[in-house]
């Protein structure tokens, strides 16, 4: 029997409430951040560079409160992966692989360049997982919707109702947990009544039938309460017209300088990977 | 010229055969402080509605500030000078971060940025939430969300705020916390229209407009509301169905003129000089003396071998093995017997709602013991180290512990209906289509059919006052309010349960349906069941045989009304107590014997039922 519990499972991100720099930073601009971490995971030409935005994100977590342990944590899952991708890589041989053997067991030999893409995609990897943990721990959903809005604001010049639809963005990612909870106490309602869901017998349609009691009292009040709000924006004045400028542009023009900043070090660690690293480090 | 005016309003929702509203006038002047009173569905948000011009009226007109509130292009004028504060807190809030929330009515009016910050500035002043100014809305409590809400309506800087029903979701101490932001608003010229339920929130408004079926049936005093002037035998509160505030309904029972605000301590005093030989009357209540309580948060020594509920140690965390787990109890350990009553109190989020889950197995404790109704609801690490055990260990033994966890499981199921939970707004879960199918749920779960089915269902309905031939094929769409919650009252009385657990039963109800849900819950009672009920409302819990106070996920105090409210009381609990026990308190201090009788406060009729016998034996001694 399994707890009645909605939240828990509601796999978006696990935002964490801190109060530090990182977390102050607009959605945009730390997704940006994200984005460049995630692009010199990819890019990278050595496994040490693809490694960089793993070390980089760990520290900007730690200076944004989120204990050490935490966002390698979110590794832990992918390590079966790692295992998996380490061993094909030394199973089969890259054609014309002429990088000295490192350890062999009859036909099955470990080459320099095998354990260096091997290095490399665990690297990708690791530090692709962190650098989303970061971000869905610093940001909370709502933010997130934000970034939505900065990112459709270029079509605004096309005609879209840029800000009307970032509301709508908005509203629907925060009618998520609202929509759980009203589930959970319709859940917790039934089933003190008997329901049983999901132990039906019979056809789909059988089956379907079962849920109603679930569906139909979930659907009006997420009805209900949409009106709810929309009728206290109303009361507020909102038509959607007429707004005063958004107060959040002006605030993002500080953080174009991080945005700059971490788009100028991503360049940085590709180019110095690139030019300067491979050539000397890279065995073949 | 007034403020807010309303002349002979009409209005009817399309679709809707019968008027919402008929004829209502009314006018507010700058400053005023209105109370709207009425049952659920008489047409008080309606009213709210036609006055900021979200509803044009049918005929009539309503005039704010001079302007047509029918009219489109005065929309923006007349929101910003009458703001409207609504009832669900989470349901107002449009923005993520507290002042950005705040700012949303000045945005939309096109204003400056400097105006729109000081504007912010004074309105989170105003409610008390300037050092939450950054945080996010959703880590607010229900309490601040609401005076959110507010600020939200203060930064339109308005020459009126309406307030629908805004206080009813709160607990005490926060409900307290927006009735003083009304006071304040009307002290600095900000008129105030408050719609309620509760005649002492009512009492503190300077009017009262009483609606009923969509018109104007009293507007006055609350003097003039609760008490019985002109000759009349009846304050017009009464004749209204509305009933009257705790002081005025003890003043009248005790045959003393009610008076609309007044504190047990003026009551008191009153009492005392109207009826002198009370003070040296042995007073029968004074003896009367029940040994029934356990020390705070034990299980008393001589607890009986079948509790309904006997829980020990109990703890329970939400989002648990997650990094934003919480706690939501701890260490809560007591021990109720069957046939009692348990008043759940304490403040929104303190562990109420939590425990009601626990003993109806909804939730199972993260750790600690529990007992409902006979059966263990096994803790979570128990249940895991049990699952653990049943896949090692021979196959043989392992099916028959498979076989034995199945039973465990399915009496846990059945632990459900037979303690069921009715669930804060139950109402919510209604889901068939017609009244007498939606009660028939849960009887059907049970595996009920045919004749069995219908007694059950028609049992149910006409207990909760739902008659079965009238409602049984009623759409419950069509249902109002008060009648959906007596719903689903009925449908978690169809399952026969031994045990009721009900989440604030009475909440947001107009009197009449509160008082009908009381009267079905006390009726249960009488006939052996046990109940364990949360509620905000202390005048409910002190009719209950034990109380239970948490705060903070703690169980702090457990015990009789009487052990509670006289002996142990401790305002820390963020619990108020109830008028009864104000009233004793302050006779006593006036030199009467504490009234209390047995268990619980004496309520006024009781008091009065002794000063009765006192002044007959006076002068019956004075014959002789």
């Amino acid at each position: 029997m399994k707890d009645l519990e909605f939240f828990r499972n509601l796999a978006i991100g696990q935002y964490v409430d801190a109060r530090s720099s990182f977390h102050s930073l607009g959605a945009g601009t730390k997704g940006f951040v994200l984005f460049a971490l995630a692009l010199v995971a990819i890019a990278a030409p050595s496994p040490l560079g693809a490694a960089l935005p793993f070390v980089a994100a760990l520290a900007l977590g730690r200076a944004a409160g989120l204990g050490s342990g935490f966002l390698v944590r979110g590794v832990k899952p992918a390590l079966p992966v790692f295992v998996f991708a380490a061993l094909l890589q030394f199973l089969f041989a890259w054609p014309g692989d002429s990088s000295p053997v490192l350890v062999a067991f009859g036909p099955v030999a470990a080459t320099l360049r095998e354990a260096w893409i091997a290095a490399s995609v665990i690297a990708r990897t690791a530090s692709m997982i962190v650098a989303v943990g970061l971000y869905t721990a610093t940001t909370p959903e709502s933010e997130a919707a934000r970034a939505v809005e900065e990112g459709l604001l270029p079509l605004a010049r096309l005609g879209l109702p840029v800000h009307r639809l970032a509301l709508a963005v908005a509203t629907a990612i925060r009618f998520v947990p609202i929509v759980a909870s009203e589930l959970e106490s319709v859940v917790k309602a039934q089933a003190s009544r008997g329901g049983r869901f999901g132990a039906g017998r019979g056809g789909p349609l059988a089956k379907a039938r079962a849920y109603l009691p679930l569906f139909v009292p979930v659907t009006v009040r997420a009805l209900e309460r949409a009106e709810l709000l929309a009728e206290a924006m109303e009361a507020r004045c909102y038509t959607g017209e007429g707004r005063s400028r958004d107060p959040r542009r002006s605030t993002m023009r500080g953080e174009w300088a991080v945005r700059a900043a971490a788009f100028a070090l991503a360049a940085a660690v590709l180019a110095i990977d690139a030019l300067i690293l491979i050539p000397r480090i890279r065995p073949w | 010229m007034p403020l807010i005016e309303a002349h002979a309003v009409s209005y009817t929702y399309p679709e809707s055969p019968h008027p919402a509203l008929t004829e209502v006038s009314l006018s507010v002047e700058a400053g005023d402080y209105l109370a709207i009173l009425g049952a659920n569905g008489s047409g008080k948000s309606s009213l709210l509605r036609l006055l900021n011009g979200q509803r044009i009226p049918s005929s009539g007109y309503v005039r704010v500030a001079g302007l047509d509130a029918g009219l489109a292009e005065n929309a923006a004028l007349v929101r910003k000078t009458l703001c409207l504060v609504f009832q669900s807190p989470p349901d107002q809030i449009v923005s993520s971060v507290v002042e950005e929330d705040v700012a949303f009515g000045p945005e939309n009016l096109g204003l400056e940025r400097a105006d729109i910050e000081s504007r912010v500035e004074e309105a989170l002043a105003a409610v008390g939430l300037l050092e939450e100014r950054r945080r996010p809305t959703h880590a607010l409590s229900a309490g601040q969300q609401q005076r959110l809400a507010i600020a939200g309506a203060l930064a339109m800087r308005p020459a009126c705020v309406a307030f629908d029903e805004a206080t009813s979701m709160l607990d005490p101490p926060s409900r307290e916390a927006v009735l003083r932001i009304m006071d304040e608003l009307v002290a600095r010229g900000v008129a105030v229209i408050h719609v309620t339920h509760d005649m002492a929130e009512a009492a503190r408004a300077a009017r009262v407009l009483v609606l009923s079926a969509g018109r104007v049936a009293f507007e006055g005093t609350p003097d003039e509301l609760f008490s019985a002037a002109d000759g009349r035998t009846q304050p017009p509160a009464l004749t209204l169905g509305l009933g009257l505030p705790p002081a005025a309904h003890a003043a009248r029972v005790l045959g003393l003129a009610p008076r609309a605000r007044e504190d047990a301590s003026g009551l008191a005093a009153r009492l005392l000089a109207e009826h002198p030989e009370i003070r040296y009357a042995a007073l029968p209540a004074r003896t009367a003396d029940v040994s029934d309580d356990s020390p705070i948060g034990q299980i008393p020594a001589a607890a009986s071998p079948f509790p309904a509920f006997a829980a020990e140690d109990l703890a329970y965390a939400y989002l648990h093995g997650t990094l934003n787990e919480t706690e939501a109890l701890r260490g809560v350990s007591f021990s109720l017997d069957r046939g009692m009553s348990l008043a759940l109190v304490g403040r929104t989020g303190s562990g109420k709602s939590t425990l009601l889950q626990l003993l109806d197995a909804l939730a199972r404790p993260a750790s600690g013991r529990l007992k409902a109704l006979g059966v263990a609801v096994p803790a979570r690490q128990d249940a895991a180290r049990r699952d653990a055990r049943g896949k090692g260990g021979a196959p043989l033994l392992g099916r028959r512990r498979a076989y034995k966890a199945a039973v465990a499981e399915d009496e846990l199921l059945r632990l459900r209906t037979r303690a069921p939970l009715s669930v804060q707004r139950p109402e919510t879960a209604l889901f068939e289509r017609y009244a007498g199918d939606d009660v028939a749920f849960g009887p059907r779960n049970l595996g009920l059919f045919g004749a069995a089915l219908v007694t059950r269902v028609r049992r149910a309905m006409d207990e909760v006052g739902l008659p079965f031939e009238a409602f049984r094929d009623r759409p419950i769409r069509a249902l109002s309010g008060g009648e959906k919650r007596k719903l689903a009252l009925a449908g978690v009385l169809a399952l026969e349960p031994e045990a009721l657990l009900l989440d604030e039963p009475t909440s947001a109800l107009d009197p009449e349906t509160r008082s009908a849900v009381l009267r079905v819950i006390g009726a249960r009672r009488a006939s052996g069941s046990t109940v364990v009920m949360a509620t905000h409302s202390m005048e409910e819990a002190a009719l209950a045989d034990r109380i239970a106070v948490f705060a903070r996920g703690r169980l702090v105090a457990f015990g009789s009304p009487r052990s509670l409210f006289y002996e142990s009381y401790d305002p820390s609990w963020g619990v108020a107590r109830p008028f009864a026990v104000e009233l004793a308190l302050a006779l006593a201090a006036g030199g009467c014997g504490l009234l209390v009788q047995g268990a619980r406060p004496l309520f006024p009729e009781e008091i009065a039922a002794v000063i009765s016998s006192v002044t007959a034996a006076d002068g019956a001694e004075g014959l002789r």
